[in-house]
């Protein structure tokens, strides 16, 4: 599973987790985990809150110690060494300025603790704070900033020590949603300058998604899937995933190659399997037509709910006395409670797991 | 406006009683039916800064026991109020009861075992063992109001320090100490004002030789010079206000923890 890189590049930063075990009084936070992160990637750590995200994110920062498991940057062993010298800055969700220093003193925090002086401190510092545009705001104290501004501050305190990794332990979810926008294309630009590696912990799945190469999800201490955000939306491994990401539509076929029969339909998809499955589409990837054409995936269906979200109008389609499934297709186009219509699912578009009669014990949002 | 005079009030109510004390210290005699005394004197003051009265060297071995104490103090009930107030272990609950037996307990029950150790010890009557037995008020207040410091307090802080590169120590004098200081004042005041005042403990355990102002102040209250009594006696306030001065000072800087907290 776990391949030592002799490449030169591995000079460059590049963080392995090995069989990271974690457990608080008995209870597994943590079980085995492996994970690697490419030098300059950003990847997402996703999942639901108390999967464990957050303690693998204390482990790599050095403030949590592993059960067992190694944690290695750049071909470095960090289990045994403190956090302050594993050179991994950490920017927490409550952003945590030292409200008794300015926020020129806080951007210049790691800079103190290493010595330097006062000047070359200062000046570094004010160019750091214009990066995150909060030029003029060396002298105010932390408690006249919004959050927002709060979380530039922090940002630009962690940078500013040029660390080999920059963990972000859900940064923007005290934001509004407006502000997380604007400070998610900050981050980007900041990452794109700086070339960091980073991890991001979050429980967002949108913000996971626009944020990230990668992510990895997880659940109940452990890794479902390490993917990029586009395959984890369009193949999730199991329902769970797929649940969690936003998936709605679920249901049971026997699958005969790229047929796959269900209520007496046969379905086409792009993907070979045999057996019994779990098929799921997403609910955006549903085509709703007005007239019928005789096509593969092309159902007849009725019109059972019709909700509008602002951006979206998401039907609910009944297809078969068994078969409902959720269409959210652009506001422009209305179709009445009732209405006759038909659905054409894309085969590319549908995907399926091997079927699980037990339910995930993982509550999903 | 309303506030203005209510606060007028609060002031004129908690100082009127030392009037009489201030006319005493500069009367020489005020008696029935005298509104104010007749003839004013220096005399009291003067004899207070002589080394006869011993009023001088009271002071100076109050301040330094209660300095001592307090730092003593610090020390024990800066790690202890952590532990309490941060971490959970087993007998938490247990050990913060515990730690109130002391300020439950009259030291008038206490006091024989305690002579009786100190006198074994050698300590019966030095500077030293008046010094343990103020600790025992002392360290129950300074811990408690730490612990609830410590509990207020985000040891996120100290993570986000340490990520930053600053070692243990630096995070402790750049980050913990700075941020918890508003606390570490009103612990400290507590701890000063109860050794200043502590008259009993230093009694006993003083046995005589160790002469704290609450000694001087006893000795000359059987002495019956109400003049030189009134004086000490407003000396005896002078430091206990001027802490508390400073420390509202150092308060009124408190942007850290937003008060200290549930104190």
């Amino acid at each position: 599973m776990y391949k030592c890189n002799t490449h030169p590049q591995s000079l460059r930063p590049h963080l392995h987790l090995q069989e990271l075990t974690k457990q608080f009084s008995g209870v597994t936070a943590v079980q085995s985990l492996w994970l690697e992160v490419q030098a300059g990637e950003i990847l997402a750590l996703l999942g639901p809150s108390g999967c464990g995200k957050s303690t693998t994110l204390q482990m790599i920062a050095g403030v949590v110690q592993p059960d067992s498991g190694t944690i290695t940057l750049n071909s470095q062993i960090l289990n045994r060494v403190p956090p302050e010298r594993r050179d991994i800055a950490l920017v927490l969700q409550r952003g945590l300025l030292f409200p008794h220093l300015t926020v020129g003193e806080n951007v210049a925090f790691g800079l103190k603790m290493r010595g330097v002086s006062r000047a070359e401190r200062d000046e570094k510092a004010i160019a750091m704070l214009r990066q995150v545009q909060l030029e003029g705001f060396a002298d105010r104290k932390p408690s006249e900033l919004s959050g927002g501004q709060a979380q530039r501050v922090a940002l630009a305190r962690s940078l500013i020590i040029h660390p080999k990794l920059l963990l972000l332990d859900e940064p923007l979810s005290a934001l509004d949603a407006n502000l997380r926008e604007e400070m998610q294309d900050l981050i980007l630009r900041l990452q794109a300058q700086t070339g960091v590696t980073m991890l991001i912990v979050t429980h967002d799945q949108a913000e996971a998604v626009v944020m990230s190469q990668r992510i990895a999800l997880m659940f109940e201490g452990c890794l479902r899937q390490v993917d990029t955000p586009e395959q984890i939306y369009r193949q999730p491994c199991d329902e769970t995933v797929a649940r969690f990401m936003g998936g709605v539509n679920f249901f049971a076929a026997e699958a005969h190659g790229r047929q796959w029969r269900s209520n007496d339909l046969t379905l086409l998809s792009e993907y070979d399997h045999d057996g019994c499955v779990q098929v799921t589409i997403r609910p955006e990837q549903i085509q709703v037509l007005a007239e019928g054409r005789s096509q593969a995936n092309t159902l007849p269906a009725t019109v059972i709910a019709n909700r509008f979200t602002g951006t979206q109008r998401r039907l609910t389609l009944a297809i078969a006395p068994e078969l409902t499934l959720q269409a959210w297709v652009t506001p422009t186009q209305d179709f009445r409670v009732g209405q006759s219509v038909w659905a054409y699912l894309p085969p590319s578009a549908l995907w399926c797991f091997p079927h699980r009669t037990v339910p995930y014990p993982v509550q999903v949002p | 406006m309303l506030r203005k005079s209510f606060i007028i009030l609060v002031i004129v109510v908690l100082f009127l009683p030392f009037l009489p004390l201030v006319i005493w210290s500069f009367a020489q005699g005020w008696f029935f039916p005298q509104l104010i005394p007749n003839q004013w004197t220096l005399q009291h003051w003067l004899q207070l800064v002589s080394p006869t009265s011993r009023v001088i060297e009271g002071l100076l071995q109050s301040l330094a026991i209660a300095l001592i104490t307090t730092i003593l103090s610090l020390l024990v009930g800066l790690p202890a109020g952590r532990a309490i107030g941060v971490m959970e272990f087993p007998g938490k609950e247990a050990l913060k009861l515990f730690l109130l037996t002391p300020i439950i307990v009259s030291p008038l029950a206490t006091l024989m075992g305690i002579q009786f150790v100190l006198i074994r010890l050698g300590l019966n009557g030095t500077l030293l063992g008046v010094v343990l037995v103020h600790l025992m008020p002392t360290i129950p207040y300074m811990t408690l109001v730490l612990t609830s410091v410590f509990a207020n307090f985000d040891t996120g802080y100290e993570t986000q320090a340490r990520s930053l590169g600053a070692s243990p120590l630096q995070v402790l004098s750049q980050v913990t100490l700075p941020l918890i200081a508003p606390g570490i004042v009103v612990g400290a005041l507590f701890a000063f004002l109860i050794s200043w005042n502590e008259f009993l403990l230093t009694f006993f355990v003083g046995a005589g030789r160790v002469f704290t102002l609450p000694m001087v102040l006893f000795t000359l209250l059987q002495g019956g010079n109400n003049g030189l009594v009134a004086a000490v006696a407003i000396t005896s306030v002078i430091p206990g206000l001027l802490f508390l001065l400073l420390a509202s000072k150092a308060l009124e800087n408190d942007t850290a923890l937003g008060g200290f907290g549930n104190v």
